[in-house]
């Protein structure tokens, strides 16, 4: 596995990032870019579909407590579905699940978000 | 200009320190707070310019918390005597109407940017916080007592409510750490479980590569394992890595260190070692996989990542990484182990599939536990029919083989029986039996192992041979298949026909179930007698029989044996007819005639009806021989005389026309045997 990246697609107000690789640093830098550039064009649910990050590391973390906080601002919400259960659990430790929601599916994830 | 009482003054102050309280409960960040206690604070003293710095004491850097009328907002490094020159002004004020000696560098800068006449050091205890630098007052005025005072009153608040927030960033960074340090443990505790549920090699390799990497905040990742006789090192699993395909020798110095003291090394960009060149990396972490003292690879993991950027791994990194390669070693090496024992067992189960003896194992319970391939095919059963069930149950038809096991469980020692009916296949089956105790390797009886083998077909070709043949002859032949060439081949044998004299006359006075006991009587004393030298019965055709001697396995003897054949079944005659007499019963008499020669010998027949029999000349003229001899005359050709007329008595006889030869034949006839 090497290299990260990311296909963006909308589902009405609800935007659905799909990744691929290491969500570190550079990965998360590029989920952080993608809900920006969405969130200056008014959008603020924002799902990750992580099947493909099976690795997730605590500076990509951050990054995702960064997007949180800037969607805190404007209402907004992140959600995430088919992740690892490893992704889950640092996403549990670290206190993300407090502020964003862990769905089983893409569908659970359009329902919850909505 | 309107004059300000005093009374005005105080409201106005007080009306400033309560907005100063509503500030403090509203904000709930210090540089919110910041920015608030500095406008207050600005406007209660009239002046334009001031700001707030927050003191680092881990980077000694000041940082801009709130400021009006700077530009700088980088941080920057505090002078080198401001904790020691601020003390003095604890709970109290600078004034900088004079030049400060210890002021230098950036703050100074911003101290004359600001136009800084109070200083306030923000002293909590004796722990510097910050400063708070108040610029001219409006109008250049001087500042009143009061408003210095009230400034002090501000900076005390502050001071206060960046302490709380220190507190409280600290408690975050604490619960921060704390939580890291629970994933670390979870990290521990979640390759500690895979060490009982992950029994791949390579995917426990990769699981412990993902786990590393992300744990330590790594960029990338690679576990190398040595190649089997070689000096190489592969990579095993690899994580955010573009290409593998680098050359990794064990030889390098970085390994050699590894192995010599057992323990990782961190790799700085300092370092000059030729590892980080052929990785293409700075910063390196290598963690020894040990198994006890065996060395079962390396996990290398390379540029630990920050928010902004790339920093060294420390002390801290690689002592984790280690624990991780640790529990990896032991699971790694169960895992190996498990294969290891997987590959034994279907090792085993390969040369018991392969071979032909029926194999069932017996756990202590008397129930069965494993069968081979060639068991199943005896038993004519398949595995779910087998396995699990009881001997007793399996075998209920065959209670001799029952007995063999009981006494087997009972003695501990192997007990064994060939040619043992085997009713639990099918009314036919013969089957070799042996059961011993299985042993384990340290010497514990674990149920028994039952060896049978099927010697259904050889047993078949037994009796069937043994119809024509005797039992030495059928027990060679089965020793040693090569002797037995059934298909068409030539061969030199020497041929017996006997034939009872008139017994078409004979029989015609006598009842058919005297006839057949009288036929059965006369052949089982004559093809005992056959047997007992060895003979092949070719046929019995109505009160003929002809013998065979050299087919289908040859001997120096066989003509004397076919002769010492004759002169027997003579005598025994003469003693079946003293019997014969005494029970009232018609004499019998035969005659013999016997040759040798070449022969086309072979199975004879269609696909389902074939004897195994000998034709040619050397045939008619033992026929003709035997139809020529008169009743107890043996009659041979001149081959057999030339070969045993050394141990017996002949008469040359005139010779005979035989039919289908030109010439005559000289004819021998037995006088007296040796």
């Amino acid at each position: 596995m090497s290299d990260f990246s990311l296909s963006v697609r909308e589902e009405g107000d609800l935007v659905i990032i799909e990744t691929s690789g290491y969500l570190n640093n550079v990965g998360g830098e590029k989920v952080s870019e993608a809900c920006y550039e969405k969130m200056d064009g008014g959008k603020k649910y924002f799902l990750l579909n992580l099947e493909n990050s099976k690795v997730v590391n605590s500076i990509g973390v951050s990054i995702l407590i960064e997007i949180i906080e800037k969607l805190q601002d404007v209402d907004g919400k992140l959600g995430y579905y088919n992740c690892a259960p490893i992704v889950e659990k640092t996403f549990n430790i670290m206190g993300l699940t407090k502020y964003s929601t862990v769905y089983n599916s893409e569908a659970e994830g359009v329902a919850g978000m909505a | 200009m309107v004059e300000v009482s005093a009374l005005d003054q105080l409201d106005y102050y007080l009306a400033s320190l309560d907005e100063l309280g509503e500030i403090l409960i509203d904000a709930d960040q210090s540089a919110s707070v910041s920015k608030g206690v500095l406008r207050l604070a600005l406007g209660t003293i009239m002046a334009s310019k001031g700001a707030i710095f927050l003191y680092n004491h881990d980077s000694d850097q000041l940082s801009v918390l709130a400021s009006q009328g700077l530009k700088k907002q980088d941080p920057f490094s505090s002078p080198k005597k401001l904790l020691n020159q601020s003390g003095k002004y604890k709970n109290t004020h600078l004034a900088l109407d004079k030049n400060q000696p210890w002021i230098t560098g950036e703050l100074k800068k911003c101290t004359l940017e600001l136009g800084t006449k109070i200083l306030v050091p923000l002293f909590h205890k004796d722990r510097l916080l910050g400063l708070l630098c108040v610029g001219k007052k409006f109008m250049g005025e001087d500042y009143t007592g009061a408003e210095i005072k009230i400034l002090e009153i501000v900076a005390n608040h502050l001071t206060k409510a960046l302490y709380n927030y220190e507190l409280i960033r600290n408690v975050d960074e604490k619960g921060k750490q704390l939580n890291l340090k629970l994933l670390e443990l979870e990290t521990l505790f979640d390759i500690s479980v895979a060490i009982s549920s992950v029994l791949d090699v390579d995917e426990l390799g990769e699981e412990i590569l993902w786990r590393s990497v992300g744990i330590l905040n790594a960029s990338k990742g690679m576990m190398l394992m040595p190649k089997e006789n070689s000096p190489i090192l592969e990579p095993n699993s690899s994580f955010n890595w573009e290409n593998t395909d680098v050359l990794i020798s064990k030889k390098l110095t970085v390994f050699k260190k590894i192995d010599d003291t057992k323990s990782g090394i961190i790799l700085t960009p300092e370092d000059t070692n030729s590892l980080q060149k052929k990785l293409g990396e700075d910063h390196v972490v290598i963690a020894p996989i040990q198994a006890k003292d065996n060395i079962l690879g390396y996990m290398i993991l390379c540029s630990k990542e920050t928010r902004h950027g790339v920093e060294a791994f420390t002390q801290t990194d690689l002592d984790l990484l280690s624990a991780l390669c640790n529990q990896g070693a032991v699971a790694l090496d169960n895992a190996r182990l498990f294969k290891d024992i997987t590959e034994a067992k279907q090792f085993n189960e390969s040369i018991l599939g392969s071979i032909a003896t029926g194999v069932i194992t017996l756990d202590p319970l008397g129930e069965i536990d494993s069968i081979n391939q060639a068991g199943m095919k005896i038993l004519k059963m398949n595995e779910d029919e087998i396995i699990g069930n009881h001997y007793m149950y399996l075998l209920e038809k065959d209670m001799e083989i029952i007995s063999l096991i009981q006494m087997t469980e009972m003695e501990n020692t192997t007990h064994s029986e060939i040619n043992m009916p085997f009713l639990t296949a099918s009314k036919e089956a013969v089957v070799n039996v042996s059961v011993a105790p299985r042993i384990d390797p340290s010497g514990n009886i674990h149920g028994l192992v039952i060896a049978i083998e099927d010697i259904t077909d050889v047993s078949k070709v037994k009796n069937t041979f043994k119809r024509y043949v005797s039992k030495q002859v059928v027990d060679e032949l089965l020793d040693d298949d090569a002797k037995l060439n059934l298909g068409g081949e030539e061969r030199e044998v020497t041929i017996l026909f006997s034939d009872i004299r008139g017994f078409t006359s004979m029989s015609e006075k006598m009842s058919p179930e005297d006839v057949v006991s009288t036929l059965n009587e006369y052949f089982s004393d004559m093809i005992d007698i056959v047997f007992k030298y060895n003979g092949t019965l070719d046929k019995i055709i109505g009160d003929e029989l002809m013998i065979v001697y050299g087919a289908p396995i040859s001997a120096k003897d066989d003509t004397q044996r076919a002769v010492s054949t004759a002169v027997e079944m003579q005598k025994q005659i003469t003693r079946l007819n003293k019997e014969r007499i005494k029970r009232k019963d018609m004499p019998i008499s035969a005659g013999i005639g016997i040759n040798r020669g070449i022969v086309v010998s072979g199975n004879i027949g269609s696909r389902d009806m074939m004897d195994y029999t000998v034709i040619g000349d050397t045939v008619n003229l033992g026929a003709r021989l035997c139809s020529a001899a008169g009743p107890g005359e043996i009659l041979v050709s001149p081959s057999v005389w030339k070969e045993t007329q050394k141990h017996c008595s002949y008469k040359k006889l005139e010779p005979i026309k035989v039919k289908g030869k030109k010439k005559k034949v000289d004819i021998y006839r037995i006088t007296q045997d040796d």
